[in-house]
């Protein structure tokens, strides 16, 4: 293993006291799956945990879970840009993502989509100017059977969505606060769209 | 009427079908103290007789690859599960994970102890998350309080170690090498083969790498006998496959049948025809990379062999239907479409052909010199298929040609309006 130039220093991490307890905590668990050896392994559940906390991952987040782990920075990156769940910018508080894979557009995806953005007001890629809401496309979600579907802030699944679950998915996440997004420089340029 | 067949699924009517405890009242964790009886070359040689083979979509042997390992004398030798379903059309690994994670862990526990690995990862898609990784790790987590796993499980002096892992979205994840590249933290982008990871795989150390269903037919095999489970089949495709039935579909969902049954059988006496009332006019079968097959081929039966003759493939049993409304012309354009975006940039084909396929599909619907289009295309799909450096650029043709020989009709008409898929 390649070892980082000590002299770089430590890097300054970007959580509140509570979030560095929350991630201290996550990264040892992930640590502990693999042979001791082996850490670097643990970048990616490093990168989701980092996420979880601040809601995105801005250039500070990188940089930490890269010092933490041993990971060259511009590995780091190259992870972080690869994988279409890590958010390289701010989303809505609620961020709604509709499927849209083949079985889900044979049973109707682009009118979910389309009805999204109606209710939203805004297109897919966008967050509504208060922050709570952003509109985006995710590929299959292994839910074909239960056509169409859409995620809710990466880890909610709904399924057989109509006109009626979206109404009360909308007047149900109105009411809850959700994520909220850390304010921290962005990554630099990752010719990525999000 | 043709019948399921339930070998994988026959407590999934029970609301608490995932616990421990409806599991074991179904016979659960019969096969693992008698599989750590037995030596772990017979439990391999009984997988073999039962002609399991691979259920992520390849169909390899199961039993050829658990020799390989076994037969390796690098140590330590790891075992890795691909539950990293993410595939259009698919959605049965999330459902045994979901329904029966006790089934698959039992199973992995003995495929473990076969192949004498001592750390084995099971790797979930990162939007599984809060459903099927929290359903498995529980069943985990029950595993360990009960002795199944851990150090001296059930007094045979065997240590395993279960671990769930995260992907963070990346369909080409579910390709071996890459899922390989993610676990060990890195871009999942494809290795090249040889070596193959049976010889050379996680951390370059000798490793098995099977989907989630793969394993959950092996308890069944351990406790019934191989003789039992290669039964029901048919030719050379022997055992049980859920099927998956999606799309423009009345009664879409999982069904578990022995292999052989017709497509038609499928399609209408399970699936109820289609979901408009329309006719079926074309099916997917094997996900994304899978060819498409009209009318005139519905009787064919389902299995590996005789889906290959016709130039498709049944890979892990995923079926998505269309009424008659589609346009094949946009579907063999989604495919290519679909190779361009998921591909993960390391061979040439895949990662620039891809993208010309999308360009000549649309000139060729244009009607820009359409003999020659077609050529190229063909010709293009050619390279692809030999060039490629896994299954995403090599069978993303299957699609693509499929639709080009079966309904040649869509590709001469004016394009219809919506033609672009997402």
């Amino acid at each position: 293993m390649i070892q980082l130039n000590p002299a770089a220093g430590p890097v300054a991490s970007p959580f509140e006291p509570e979030q560095q307890k929350r991630f201290d905590e996550g990264l040892k668990k992930a640590i502990a799956k693999y042979p001791p050896e082996r850490t670097r392994a643990a970048l990616l559940a490093a990168l989701h945990l980092a996420q979880d906390l601040l809601g995105w991952l801005p250039e500070a987040a990188m940089a930490y879970v890269g010092f933490r782990l041993d990971v060259p920075p511009a590995r780091v990156r190259e992870v972080a840009t690869f994988y279409t769940m890590y958010r390289l910018k701010p989303v809505g508080a609620h961020h709604i993502e509709v499927c849209n894979s083949v079985s889900c557009w044979a049973m109707g995806s682009e009118k979910v989509l389309q009805r999204c953005s109606t209710s939203l007001g805004i297109r897919p890629g966008e967050i509504t100017p208060d922050g709570k809401y952003s509109l985006g496309e995710v590929a299959c979600l292994a839910a074909c059977g239960y056509a169409p579907a859409l995620l809710v802030n990466n880890f909610r699944f709904v399924e057989w969505v109509d006109e009626k679950k979206l109404d009360d998915l909308f007047a149900e996440l109105d009411k809850a606060p959700g994520k909220k997004m850390a304010s921290l420089p962005p990554p630099k340029d990752t010719g990525r769209a999000h | 009427m043709a019948e399921p067949v339930k070998i994988l699924t026959p407590f999934w009517h029970e609301p608490q079908s995932f616990s421990l405890d409806v599991y074991r009242k179904y016979g659960g964790y019969t096969a693992l103290p008698k599989a750590l009886k037995m030596q772990p070359q017979q439990i391999v040689d009984e997988v073999v007789k039962s002609n399991l083979r691979g259920r992520g979509g390849a169909g390899f042997p199961t039993g050829m690859k658990w020799n390989f390992v076994r037969k390796e004398t690098s140590f330590p030798k790891y075992l890795v599960v691909n539950a990293d379903e993410g595939e259009p059309g698919t959605f049965k690994d999330r459902a045994i994970l979901e329904n029966s994670p006790h089934m698959f862990v039992e199973g992995l526990i003995i495929g473990c102890f076969a192949i004498d690995c001592h750390l084995t990862y099971v790797y979930c898609r990162g939007e599984f998350r809060d459903g099927a990784s929290a359903r498995v790790q529980k069943a985990i987590d029950e595993a360990y309080a009960s002795g199944f796993l851990g150090k001296n499980i059930l007094g045979s002096g065997f240590d395993l170690e279960m671990h769930v892992v995260s992907g963070a979205g990346a369909y080409i994840c579910g390709e071996e090498t890459s899922l390989l590249e993610s676990l060990e933290g890195k871009r999942g982008q494809v290795r090249f083969k040889p070596p193959l990871p049976a010889l050379q795989g996680l951390w370059g150390k000798p490793t098995v790498i099977n989907n989630v269903i793969t394993f959950a037919s092996v308890p069944i095999i351990l406790d019934r006998g191989a003789e039992f489970y290669q039964h029901f089949g048919s030719g050379r495709s022997r055992g049980t496959l859920p099927m998956q039935l999606a799309g423009n579909i009345k009664h879409g969902g999982l069904v578990e049948i022995a292999f052989g049954m017709t497509m038609r059988e499928l399609l209408y006496d399970f699936g109820g025809g289609s979901f408009t009332g329309r006719p079926i006019r074309a099916v997917q079968v094997g996900g994304p990379l899978g060819a498409y097959h009209p009318d005139s081929q519905f009787d064919t039966p389902l299995d590996y062999e005789a889906f290959a003759a016709i130039k498709g493939m049944l890979g892990h049993g995923g079926i998505v239907a269309f009424d008659d409304s589609v346009d094949m012309a946009a579907q063999a354009r989604y495919a290519m479409e679909f190779c361009a975006i998921e591909s993960c940039g390391k061979c040439t084909p895949c990662r620039i052909g891809s993208t010309r396929g999308v360009e000549v599909i649309d000139r060729l619907v244009a009607g820009e010199d359409a003999a020659k289009q077609e050529a190229i295309l063909r010709d293009l799909c050619e390279t692809l298929t030999y060039g490629s450096l896994c299954a995403l650029g090599g069978l993303t043709p299957y699609p693509v040609i499929s639709a080009l020989n079966h309904f040649p009709q869509d590709f001469v008409k004016p394009a219809r309006a919506s033609s672009a898929v997402g």
